[in-house]
């Protein structure tokens, strides 16, 4: 892996000159109390000493709402109206290796046979910069679902790590999309030494300190695979309210629905996300509901993420992030739920 | 032990006699989270789970939705015991006051409260919290001692009188902004919203079987969440629970988003009490203001 | 591998409404054309695959293309009134330009059931995405053994694709049973009454080298299933079509998912075996 030097104000810098030729350059910035990602337009708006942004980055690839076309009627014939589907050239800095591993975890359901060329297409012009974590909480179990706070190959294109003076990050590019953002700035990057690379050992280290919560999730899968029905569901996830805080945070959630908004003349239809664990998910025209009770419904999300897609795709449909515990209004914390499932596996009930 | 050991205790104890005698089929309440300052709500069914009840600063979370439309299964339940803080008591007093609940199969356990940590607030749940790391509401509670209730735990105390300057500040300085600038404040904070909706699973009396959101014939508001439809939402919630909002504060607590819901909720709440004189959760026999007709309303917006 | 280059795969095919036939007082039949005569010209689909059909302002539902491929000069569809999209469907008239995004989904294995007889047994508004598989048998008849048809419905009145009815009951090749729910029959109806499960029992059809296809409601798929079962059929040679809620059709938008697959790009058709490794509660 190519690996670099950059420090902090040469990483300004190249903030700055990804402005400058044009690119949508996105960081995590302080709104109220939280940090959210956003379009930046000078790197002083850019936090980097934060824990994680209350939404994933998961929006610049598949926001949350997203008009698919627009059309135009009269009487008898109707004129649809193409969106554009090119879209900017954009950056994401200071995502956590967690929010990085994201996408690539969702690439194959937006491929598989049909491609979602909304994501696809951005994909290709989005390039992710992440970052060594430098906090944690007890809600992130990233290490339990193979990550890791200061992994640089979870799916980011370049991830830095600040070192022990506080004024320099190393730079590893694993991607060839990250060894071009570096050729594109040559300046700004510094050849990195051997020492360099040991305090960013140290540093990794560091970071993977701070997951306080380890998870045996080894026998999850098999586990949910005998137990859809089974008391523990009730008894977790009674109180789950069916929000859409969970999903709607959650980098890897991938679920939308279509909405019309039209008049007699014409109208625009827009993908917008959705979530399992909201009652009408599965509400059918004719008032059936399979998942008719909110524990089902909550079952849905354990089951989806961590059998139903990896089944499917191969992949735990889960980064460890902890968002959804953090927001959740009731505290359905989703690393308890896996703990007990893992003790359940464990004890053989 | 501690004042919240006590109380805890009580509460267990309680909770376990009621179930073992058969006096309820359920009880929610509180129990501890792996979560640093946080509990979650539970409920206990045998006398054995009423063990891990809890009460503290940290059980923040208003049980009362549980009576309700959160628990359909657990409300179709007759006999159900509720571990309610005063602000609860208020939530179910105006359920009662709308016939969402029978109250005379309702258990209340009101708990006496110094006050819950706010959402950015510190606390390690074992003493109350220190007064900047309190709940907004808790600030201006009145009903620290429940009004309403079956069995009380604690010792009672008066709440002591606030300044409606103070707790009001906020307010009255948009209030003041322009139109334009106060369009403004609201656009930079709606803009964030992610229709995820928690606002109103989460408020007790937002209890329509059938949210507005949900019709689609004809469709009320825009379901996207971009400027119009996040709006729409904001401002029609906030509406439809105007005069009735007790002011728990949850749907703010719950917003991942951080909006201002409150900044809305309680200025209707001042409408609705310089008006009509109502204050929503305090008694359940007043009249709703916005479900009574008098002959001599004024009836001149009618055109 | 995909499909679809860089197109959009949300993005509908404007058809036109040829013809519109009103079934019962709520379910009508859709004939349409795409609007792009090329479309029609390059446009197949296979036995069981169903499509996303956009009412322009309302929105978009799925609904069985409910013709034989074999039949080239238009498709149809049959919807029944039950919420938005297909209230708007049923004051939609001929000329009219929908949506369409397909064909999606899986087929009914027509070449497999190939020399054997076909047992086809249907409920209600279910008959239609039966139908395709028996027209697509009548177009070839000489392909397939006996053909036995049980379709039952509430009443006279709900007894869909009446005309059919009457053509396939009028063919020496085709053995038709009809049935309505006991209280359902008119003065003058002429078959069955009873619960399609119960005539299915008296009909004893033999499971010697038969595939079934059953579509229905819950309930009858479920107490048929019982006397299939007791007629020792075997539940790898049922076949039926699951109408999970839709929105993208295309294995993305995840409201289909129930274990371990997407029922529109996985299903909608299964067998009975297929369908009793599924969480049953989900379905
Ligand atoms: C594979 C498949 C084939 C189907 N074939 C037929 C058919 O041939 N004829 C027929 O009458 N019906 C069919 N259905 C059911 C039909 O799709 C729904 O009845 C219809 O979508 C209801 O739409 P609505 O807008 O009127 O209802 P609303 O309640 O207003 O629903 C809004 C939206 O929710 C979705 N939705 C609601 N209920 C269902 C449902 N049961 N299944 C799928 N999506 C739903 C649709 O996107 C719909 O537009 C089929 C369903 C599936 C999954
Ligand atoms: S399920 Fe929860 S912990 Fe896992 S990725 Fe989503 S938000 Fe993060
Ligand atoms: S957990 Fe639920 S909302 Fe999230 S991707 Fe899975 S099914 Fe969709
Ligand atoms: S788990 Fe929590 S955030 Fe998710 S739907 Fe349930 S109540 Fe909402
Ligand atoms: S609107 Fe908010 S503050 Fe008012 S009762 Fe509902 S949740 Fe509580
Ligand atoms: S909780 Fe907040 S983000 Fe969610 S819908 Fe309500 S206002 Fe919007
Ligand atoms: S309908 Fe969208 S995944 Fe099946």
């Amino acid at each position: 892996m190519e690996t670099k030097i950059i420090n902090k104000q040469d990483l300004a810098k190249l903030i700055d000159g990804l402005i400058s030729a044009g690119a949508r350059t996105v960081a995590p910035v302080k709104v109220g109390q939280m940090h959210l990602f956003q379009e930046v337009r000078s790197p002083a708006e850019a936090v980097f000493d934060y824990f994680l942004a209350r939404r994933s980055p998961k929006e610049f690839l598949f926001p949350q709402t997203e008009p698919i076309f627009s059309y135009t009627r009269q009487k008898d014939s109707v004129k649809i109206h193409p969106v554009d589907m090119a879209f900017p050239r954009t950056v994401v800095f200071g995502l956590r290796p967690c929010d990085a591993a994201g996408p690539g975890i969702l690439d194959a359901l937006f491929a598989w046979d049909y491609e979602d060329k909304f994501w696809f297409n951005r994909r290709e012009q989005t390039a992710f910069v992440s970052m060594t974590c430098a906090q944690a909480d007890h809600a992130c179990f990233c290490s339990s679902v193979g990550l890791s706070p200061d992994a640089a190959d979870t799916g980011a294109d370049l991830h830095l790590t600040l070192l022990d003076d506080g004024q320099r990050y190393f730079v590893e590019a694993p991607t060839g999309k990250g060894k071009k953002l570096v050729s594109e700035f040559p300046s700004l990057f510094k050849p990195a030494t051997d020492s360099d690379a040991a305090a960013r050992g140290s540093a990794g280290e560091k970071a993977k300190g701070l997951i306080t919560r380890k998870l045996d999730l080894s026998n999850v899968k098999q586990w949910l695979g005998s137990h859809f029905t089974d008391e523990l569901w009730e008894r977790l996830s009674a109180k789950c309210i069916g929000c859409g805080a969970c999903a709607f945070e959650c980098p890897t959630c991938h679920c939308f629905d279509f909405q019309d908004e039209a008049t007699p003349e014409g109208g625009v239809r827009c993908k917008n996300w959705d979530s399992c664990c909201i009652d009408n998910f599965t509400l059918h025209a004719s008032g059936h509901n399979p998942r008719n009770i909110q524990h089902k419904r909550y079952r849905q999300r354990i089951m989806h993420k961590f059998k139903y897609y990896i089944d499917k795709f191969g992949k735990t449909l889960c980064t460890g992030c902890g968002r959804c515990s953090r927001q959740c209004p009731v505290t359905l914390d989703i690393a308890e739920v896996l703990e007990n499932i893992a003790a359940k596996a464990a004890s053989g009930s | 032990m501690s004042e919240y050991d006590n109380i805890s205790n009580e509460i267990r104890e309680l909770a376990a006699k009621l179930l073992a005698r058969g006096e309820v089929d359920v009880v929610i309440g509180y129990k501890p989270t792996a979560l640093p300052g946080r509990t979650q709500p539970a409920f206990a069914y045998k006398p054995e789970d009423a063990r891990e009840f809890v009460f503290n600063p940290l059980c923040v979370s208003g049980l009362p939705l549980y009576l309700t439309k959160a628990k359909p299964e657990i409300s179709a339940k007759d006999r159900i015991a509720i571990v309610a803080k005063g602000c609860d008591v208020k939530n179910i007093v105006a359920l009662q006051r709308e016939n969402q609940i029978r109250r005379e199969k309702i258990k209340v356990i009101g708990v006496v409260c110094k006050g819950v940590v706010g959402k950015y607030g510190r606390c390690d749940g074992k003493t109350e919290p220190k007064p900047e790391d309190l709940d907004e509401k808790c600030r201006y509670c009145d009903v620290n001692t429940p009004r309403d209730y079956d069995y009380l735990i604690g010792e009672k105390i008066e709440s002591s009188p606030q300044s409606k300057e103070k707790e009001f500040e906020e307010i009255n300085r948009i209030e003041k902004l322009s139109p334009r600038e106060r369009w403004k404040f609201w656009e930079e904070h709606f803009k964030r919203c992610i229709k995820c909706y928690a606002c109103s699973k989460v408020c007790p009396l937002c209890y329509c079987n059938r949210c507005i959101v949900d019709k689609t014939m004809p469709r009320w508001i825009d379901p996207s969440s971009h400027a119009r439809g996040n709006l729409a939402w904001n401002i029609i919630r906030a509406q439809h629970l105007a005069g009735r909002c007790t002011g728990c504060g949850e749907c703010e607590r719950s917003c991942p988003m951080d909006i201002p819901l409150m900044l809305l909720n309680k200025k209707l709440e001042r409408e609705s009490e310089e008006l009509f004189g109502y204050r929503s959760g305090y008694n359940p026999h007043d009249p709703i203001p916005l479900a009574v007709f008098r002959e001599e309303d004024d009836d001149e917006f009618v055109r | 591998m995909n499909s679809n280059g860089n197109q959009n795969i949300y993005q509908p095919k404007l058809i036109r409404v040829i013809d519109k036939i009103q079934e019962t007082p709520d379910v009508f039949t859709f004939k349409w054309r795409f609007v792009d005569e090329k479309e029609n010209e390059a446009f197949d689909f296979k036995v069981g695959q169903f499509g996303e059909f956009t009412v322009f302002g309302e929105g978009e539902s799925t609904f069985d293309i409910c013709n034989s491929p074999t039949q080239k000069e238009y498709n149809e569809f049959c919807c029944r009134v039950v919420g938005k999209v297909t209230k708007a469907l049923s004051k939609v008239e001929p000329g009219e330009t929908l949506g369409f995004r397909g064909p999606y989904g899986g087929s009914f294995p027509v070449d497999k059931y190939k020399g054997s007889n076909m047992l086809f047994i249907s409920g209600g508004i279910a008959l239609p995405p039966v139908r395709c598989v028996i027209d697509y048998c009548l177009a070839k008849r000489s392909d397939y053994a006996g053909l036995t048809i049980l379709y039952g419905a509430r009443t006279v009145d709900d007894l869909v694709y009446k005309y059919m009815l009457k053509d396939w009951g009028s063919r020496p090749d085709v053995k038709l049973v009809t049935t309505v729910d006991p209280g359902g029959e008119t003065p003058d109806w002429k078959g069955e009454v009873g619960f399609v499960p119960a005539i299915l029992e008296k009909m004893n059809p033999s499971r010697e080298n038969t595939y079934v296809v059953l579509i229905g409601p819950p309930i009858m798929i479920k107490i048929s299933m019982q006397v299939l079962g007791k007629l020792g059929f075997d539940p790898g040679r049922i076949y039926t079509s699951l109408e999970n809620k839709m929105k993208c059709g295309v294995g993305k938008c995840g409201r289909c998912n129930v274990g371990n697959v997407y029922v529109c790009k996985d299903g909608p058709v299964f067998t009975y075996s297929e369908i009793l490794a599924l969480p049953q509660e989900d379905i």
